[in-house]
């Protein structure tokens, strides 16, 4: 089960992306994100505007495996305030991190239930005062309800999910060849520590980008860490 | 007293929904005469596997006498699908703020007249508040709601009244349905605490809820317990099942007496049928 930043293959004018932006604009949050389990795969896919660094350490570390702001939201019909998730160790186990990244563990989660059983999920954190947490919440609860569904509709109408699942299949030569490269190594080391011809290097790194549609080995491995299939070096 | 009961927390709630499905059998199936699956004197349906909210009133002595049900309507739930009939062919209201109630109902065997407690009207009353409350803090302004013209009357007499219908009233087993529309306002919910004189906080945290429900349980075990030790006379009934079940030697004899108990159960008193339930279970071990 892999997790997919939708960005990288989101090329609409107006994507669920603006929307979680516009929400911590609009109502006052710190951060936003998206979040869809795929109907066929299970992968985990959607938007975040938190900081990259977050990002990518939540999914080097596999949280989206545990994290119960996905999977225990998913269960409820109404928003989840995460202070039910206080004693839960896989919470504290996440959020001890996010502090690290200078991101609070005071936040909610809105599901969305769409028409085919699927369920989307907006989270939104703000780091603030218990007081000022509630009066927020009471003000803004309705507009986050009508953002969430917006968000979740223009995902599924979109055939973003479509797209990801034809993901492009590159080999396991491929990605490791990807991966050396986002390591910093040059097509000569990355045929020396593979034993193979640097010729072979550049072949299967050319068929990667293709399938990645990239111009650029640097687009590639953008392309290739956002959809999961490597990890950034 | 209201329990809310979501996908998050009815792991520790297995036995009052247990309770609340006997509960929705007993009016559903037996009473309105709907066409609901019943299993075991229990009703559920594929809507109940959605993780829905239920929202449950729990009374003093510990008893489920009253639930609702609650579904977004941006995803499946009930309008949209097996009641799509009230609609009259039109899609259903769709939006991040109505949510759908079903299954509403009430102990009408348990819950008496007037406005005290332990009447139908006043367990309405905090079902009502419950759901309209909890579906508030969730930004949700308004619900659409399956009634039965007896429920609908109850609501208008309780400072309840829907302020509109959807699609037009259809047979339903021994009555109609109807898709009732009531906002989830400050004003309604204000109304309806007057009505009932109820002007408590009706939410139990987890760990209250499972307080009162096991104290009552726990006192019903005592009262089963002391009749026995009492050598009360038996019914020639209950000696028949108390008979049955030493005889049956399966499974299946077994659960065949169980339900041929919950099926009669109209004609016992509620401790006595917990008492039947209680013993030949026991024996059923034994078997």
């Amino acid at each position: 089960m892999k997790l997919i930043d939708l960005a990288t293959i989101d090329h609409d004018e107006r994507s669920a992306y603006d929307i979680i932006n516009s929400v911590c604009n609009e109502l006052g949050f710190d951060y936003a994100s998206y979040a869809t389990t795929h109907p066929v795969n299970g992968d985990v896919q959607g938007y975040a505007n938190y900081p990259d660094e977050w990002k990518i350490h939540y999914a080097t570390q596999g949280y989206h495996h545990l994290d119960p702001t996905l999977y225990q939201s998913a269960l409820s019909i109404a928003p989840v305030d995460w202070g039910r998730f206080n004693h839960d160790d896989k919470f504290n186990a996440v959020f001890r991190d996010a502090h690290d990244f200078g991101i609070t563990d005071r936040g909610l989660t809105v599901p969305v239930r769409g028409p085919y059983g699927e369920t989307g999920l907006l989270s939104v954190t703000k780091d603030c005062t218990d007081e000022e947490w509630k009066k927020l919440k009471k003000h803004v609860m309705g507009d986050l309800q009508m953002a969430a569904v917006h968000a979740h509709d223009t995902v599924m109408q979109s055939g973003l999910l479509a797209k990801a699942l034809y993901l492009p299949t590159l080999s396991s030569r491929e990605k490791e060849i990807l991966q050396w490269v986002a390591e910093g190594k040059s097509q000569q080391d990355i045929g020396d520590i593979l034993c193979i011809s640097h010729r072979t290097v550049e072949v299967h790194m050319r068929s990667g980008r293709e399938k990645l549609g990239a111009l650029t080995t640097a687009q590639a491995i953008g392309r290739a860490i956002g959809l999961g299939l490597i990890y950034p070096g | 007293m209201i329990i809310v009961i979501d996908g998050i927390n009815q792991h520790k709630f297995k036995d009052v929904l247990d309770e609340m499905f006997k509960l929705r059998a007993r009016v559903f199936g037996d009473r309105l005469g709907w066409e609901v699956n019943i299993q075991d004197g229990r009703e559920f349906d594929q809507f109940d596997s959605l993780n829905p909210a239920h929202v449950v009133s729990i009374n003093d002595e510990g008893d489920v006498v009253g639930c609702m049900r609650l579904l977004q309507t941006t995803g499946p739930h009930m309008l949209a699908d097996v009641f799509s009939s009230i609609l009259d062919g039109e899609p259903p209201i769709r939006s991040a703020q109505v949510w759908e109630a079903t299954r509403f109902c009430v102990d009408t065997k348990r819950l008496g007249r007037g406005r005290g407690k332990n009447s139908v009207s006043y367990v309405t009353s905090e079902v009502m508040i419950g759901s309209f409350e909890y579906a508030q803090e969730a930004g949700v302004l308004d619900s659409v709601a399956v009634i039965d013209p007896v429920m609908n009357r109850v609501l208008q007499r309780s400072g309840n009244a829907p302020y509109d219908y959807v699609g037009t009233a259809k047979p339903m087993g021994k009555v109609v349905a109807m898709a009732a529309l009531m906002d989830c306002s400050d004003e309604r919910i204000q109304s309806i605490r007057e009505y009932s004189s109820i002007d408590y906080d009706v939410f139990l945290t987890d760990d209250q809820a499972l307080e009162l429900f096991n104290s009552g349980q726990q006192a019903k075990l005592a009262q089963a317990g002391a009749a026995n030790l009492d050598h009360q006379p038996l019914t020639d009934l209950e000696k028949y099942f108390v008979e049955q079940m030493h005889a049956a030697t399966t499974k299946e004899e077994v659960q065949a007496v169980l339900k041929l108990i919950e099926s009669l159960s109209d004609r016992f008193t509620p401790e006595q049928k917990t008492a039947l339930l209680q013993t030949p279970r026991a024996f059923a071990h034994e078997a």
